[in-house]
């Protein structure tokens, strides 16, 4: 049974969309869009399957001119035909919407049959129009298929009759072909485009055609040839080119001309040593030139009756010693450069062009079976089944799943993407659109459009890091991005697919892990090991500032534990870390060192003492009923040299020096206090093994 | 009521409607959906938030909609009031909505009244 056809209505208005498809619905599939930008989302996704679009022009989010211009910059508009049906009479809107390719412009009030008559002539215009393409390039390609399975055949009659193994020609042919890209590359000097090489690569295959009037016996000798021999085969080359000089018709075809060329001249020499002309350097056709390095090549690799095949390496090394000929010097380069991975590319395209003629059948077969079917609507139907099956999947894997062009800006999300995010499926314009940089931050988008910009089509893939806005919520997320690039020389950005991974969950807790780790849980503090990493970095970063270290304690903190108890003692050390933290500026370093020992670490400009006096002012106070003394060193990188060990020992030795003589104050150390043994104890729940002891 | 006096009651031009939907059962209904449509609330609320471009949609939409129904009265002063809105307010564009606002309450009652009859 026949499919309906589909035709995409798109119009703010619901009556008037549910008027039109009442009229269509019985011989259409009528798919419909509220807004343009939905209608284009819809063409973006199913546009194959569209046969024709009806369009009104004013609509909310984008209207009808929008759509008219979105289809045009992607080309639709060329498959896809438009009716605009507007309340809109004045004359330039209907001029603009013919200038930017409308089928039919229908005014309203409309008459249902004439809308009805238009779509179905529109409808039957273009499916005529595909029709007749379809099977215009469907017969171009039977045909080039035909005339090459021809030459093949010919060439083979040829080579039989020569006793070779049938692949010479296969091997010219690929060779050719190679040389002529490399080529290319190398210089413009000889203007070769891209259809030029096709059909010298073609017309490669008849350059031994002449090959047919020379007498079997002298073609399959295998020892030497006599002179007189020798001068019977050398007539080849110009045979090949009398006949087809000779042929009745297509005298003047390209193709006939490069094959005279190759057939006449593919035994010539760059010294002008060849036959049958003696032509010189540039003067023998390029064509030629190459047919005859590639003809050259084969004959060294290849086993013949009078001789054994040389290696790839010993073949190449003789070519360009020039023990068999003599060559364009630029084709030489060209083989030299070529000849690392010759054999391979050799036998990659080889089996290639054998798959292809493989498949080739395969394909004719299937399409003789299902007659009806051309090639171009199997690619449709084709693609219809891979659409189906990624939607599928993509609304099962419950991914953010998208994809992103640069012309239109456009970002597309998979159904489940969309509604995850809050986000309409189809989003124009990203960058300036507030729904989408309510979820993306300006800059992350802009990081990961650079980053997908600076890829290359060999490594396009992108892994980027940022937080989403799942409807309210910041959640670390990571996207995995390919850029997608087109197939021009040189290629050319053109946006990206990708999926959103919500990493949320794992990344915090790998923060909570980092925290766990450097913090002390009791005072919130850093611990001692995590607070000194911090501090070399410090030092590293600025060598030349002057810093000092602080360390204090309690005093007659075991009174209180004591007296009031352990739990009471922690509600003491909570409160001082918190004046500690109060007391210190925002670079400053504060940090539990011990049990009831804490630390400080500061830069410092000009006097230090004012510094560390106000700091040891605002520590001291009452707690409850106790009263809060603290007793403390400071050692400075001035005075002491050495690193942060020597910087620890010092500010542990001074605090020494204040805990033997008299609690409750302040001291910097000095060379008096050398000697001095460490006051710092181990953290009571053991969660940070102290270091320095 | 017949469909045909529904529209007299609201100023539509019956035969034309017939003439061009081609058949009754059509004409009558999308007469009834009508009554459904969005865009008359969305025309009176965004003249309220002085949305004018919005506003100048939602007329235009009324107006697309009568010319299809050849609802005319409507049609008409839906299509003043949009030509008043098209670049933004316009100082006619008050005596416009009113207008509008009188001709859709006329035709919104002609044609419950005809859906009671059709339905009783």
């Amino acid at each position: 049974m026949e499919q309906k056809q589909k035709i995409l209505i798109v119009d703010d208005s619901e009556l008037n969309r549910a008027i039109l498809a009442d009229m269509l619905d019985d011989e259409y599939e009528i798919m419909e869009a509220e807004n343009g930008l939905q209608g284009v989302g819809l063409l973006q996704q199913r546009g194959a399957e569209i046969s024709l679009v009806l369009l009104d022009i004013v609509m909310p989010q984008m209207d009808g001119f929008g759509v008219l211009e979105v289809m045009t910059q992607n080309h639709w508009i060329e498959d896809i035909p438009v009716i605009m049906i507007s309340a809109e009479t004045g004359s330039s809107h209907i001029e603009r919407a013919y200038e930017l390719g409308v089928t039919d412009f229908i005014s309203r009030p409309f008459d249902a049959l004439i809308v009805h008559r238009r779509v179905v002539n529109t409808i039957m215009l273009y499916a005529k129009q595909k029709r007749l393409a379809n099977m215009v390039a469907d017969q171009i390609y039977e045909n080039e298929q035909r005339s090459s399975l021809l030459i093949d055949i010919l060439s083979h009659i040829v080579e039989f009759r020569n006793g070779e193994s049938g692949l010479h020609v296969l091997n010219v042919r690929t060779l050719t072909e190679l040389m002529l890209n490399h080529l290319v590359q190398k210089t413009d000097q000889y203007s070769l485009s891209s259809s030029d090489i096709s059909m010298i690569c073609t017309a490669s295959a008849l350059h031994d055609i002449g090959k047919i009037s020379i007498d079997e016996k002298i073609l399959n000798k295998p020892g030497r040839f006599t002179d007189e021999e020798f001068a019977i085969m050398k007539t080849h080359s110009m045979a090949g080119a009398e006949m087809l000089e000779n042929l009745p018709i297509h005298q003047d075809d390209p193709l006939v001309k490069v094959a005279y060329d190759i057939c006449r001249w593919h035994h010539e020499r760059w010294d002008g040593r060849g036959y049958p002309d003696g032509l010189q350097g540039d003067e023998i056709p390029i064509a030629a030139q190459i047919v005859a390095l590639a003809d050259v090549y084969d004959a060294l690799t290849s086993k013949r009756c009078y001789k054994d095949s040389f290696s790839h390496e010993k073949a190449v090394e003789m070519i360009l010693a020039g023990q068999c000929g003599a060559f364009n010097p630029l084709l030489m380069e060209c083989l030299q450069e070529l000849a690392p991975d010759l054999p391979t590319l050799m036998s990659d395209s080889n089996s290639v062009a054998q798959r292809d003629r493989r498949e080739m059948r395969n394909v004719a077969q299937e399409m003789r079976r299902h007659e009806e079917l051309t090639a171009s609507e199997r690619t449709l139907q084709l693609l219809e089944h891979e659409r189906m099956k990624y939607s599928f999947f993509a609304d099962m894997s419950k991914e953010i799943q998208f994809e992103f062009t640069v012309s239109p800006p456009m970002i597309t999300l998979s159904n489940w993407g969309a509604e995850h995010l809050g986000l309409d499926e189809i989003i124009m314009d990203p960058m300036h659109q507030p729904d989408a940089q309510s979820v993306m931050e300006a800059v992350d988008f802009q990081n990961l459009t650079d980053a997908l910009r600076s890829t290359s089509p060999e490594l396009p893939v992108v892994t980027y890091d940022c937080k989403l806005n799942y409807k309210g919520a910041w959640r670390w997320t990571q996207i995995v991005a390919r850029a997608t690039w087109s197939s021009d020389e040189p290629p050319r950005y053109t946006g990206a697919i990708g999926k959103a991974i919500d990493i949320h969950d794992s990344r915090m807790k790998l923060n909570a892990l980092e925290r766990m780790a450097s913090h002390d849980s009791l005072t919130g503090l850093l611990n001692h090991s995590y607070a000194k990493k911090r501090i070399l970095e410090r030092i590293e970063t600025r060598p030349a500032a002057s810093y000092a270290l602080v360390i204090f304690d309690l005093d007659h903190f075991k009174t209180a534990n004591d007296t009031y108890g352990h739990s009471f003692g922690d509600q003491v050390l909570i409160y001082l870390a918190e004046k500690l933290r109060q007391c210190i500026r925002g670079g400053d370093i504060a940090a539990r060192a011990g049990g009831d020992e804490f630390l400080i670490f500061l830069e410092y400009k000009d006097d230090v003492e004012v510094v560390i006096s106000r700091i040891f002012q605002s520590l001291c106070g009452q707690y409850e009923h106790f009263p809060i003394s603290v007793s403390m060193g400071v050692a400075l990188t001035t005075a002491v040299p050495g690193g942060y060990d020597a910087l620890f020992h010092a500010a542990d030795a001074a605090l020494y020096t204040v805990k033997r003589s008299e609690r409750g104050h302040y001291r910097f150390y000095d060379e008096t206090m050398r000697q001095t043994l460490s006051v710092i104890s181990p953290i009571e729940d053991g969660e940070a093994p102290h270091e320095d002891a | 009521m017949t469909l045909q006096e529904c529209y007299a009651a609201m100023g539509g031009n019956y035969e034309d409607a017939i003439g061009r939907l081609r058949s009754e059962r059509l004409v009558q209904k999308f007469v009834l959906k009508f009554l459904d449509d969005g865009s008359y609330a969305l025309l009176c609320r965004s003249l309220e938030e002085k949305n004018y471009e919005e506003a100048f949609r939602a007329a235009h939409t009324i107006k697309g909609v009568c010319q299809n129904l050849s609802i005319d009265r409507l049609q008409g002063s839906s299509g003043r009031l949009c030509e008043a809105l098209r670049g933004g307010y316009t100082p006619e564009a008050d005596a416009l909505a009113e207008e509008v606002q009188a001709d859709y309450a006329q035709t919104v009652a002609a044609i419950q009244t005809f859906q009671k009859a059709s339905m009783g």
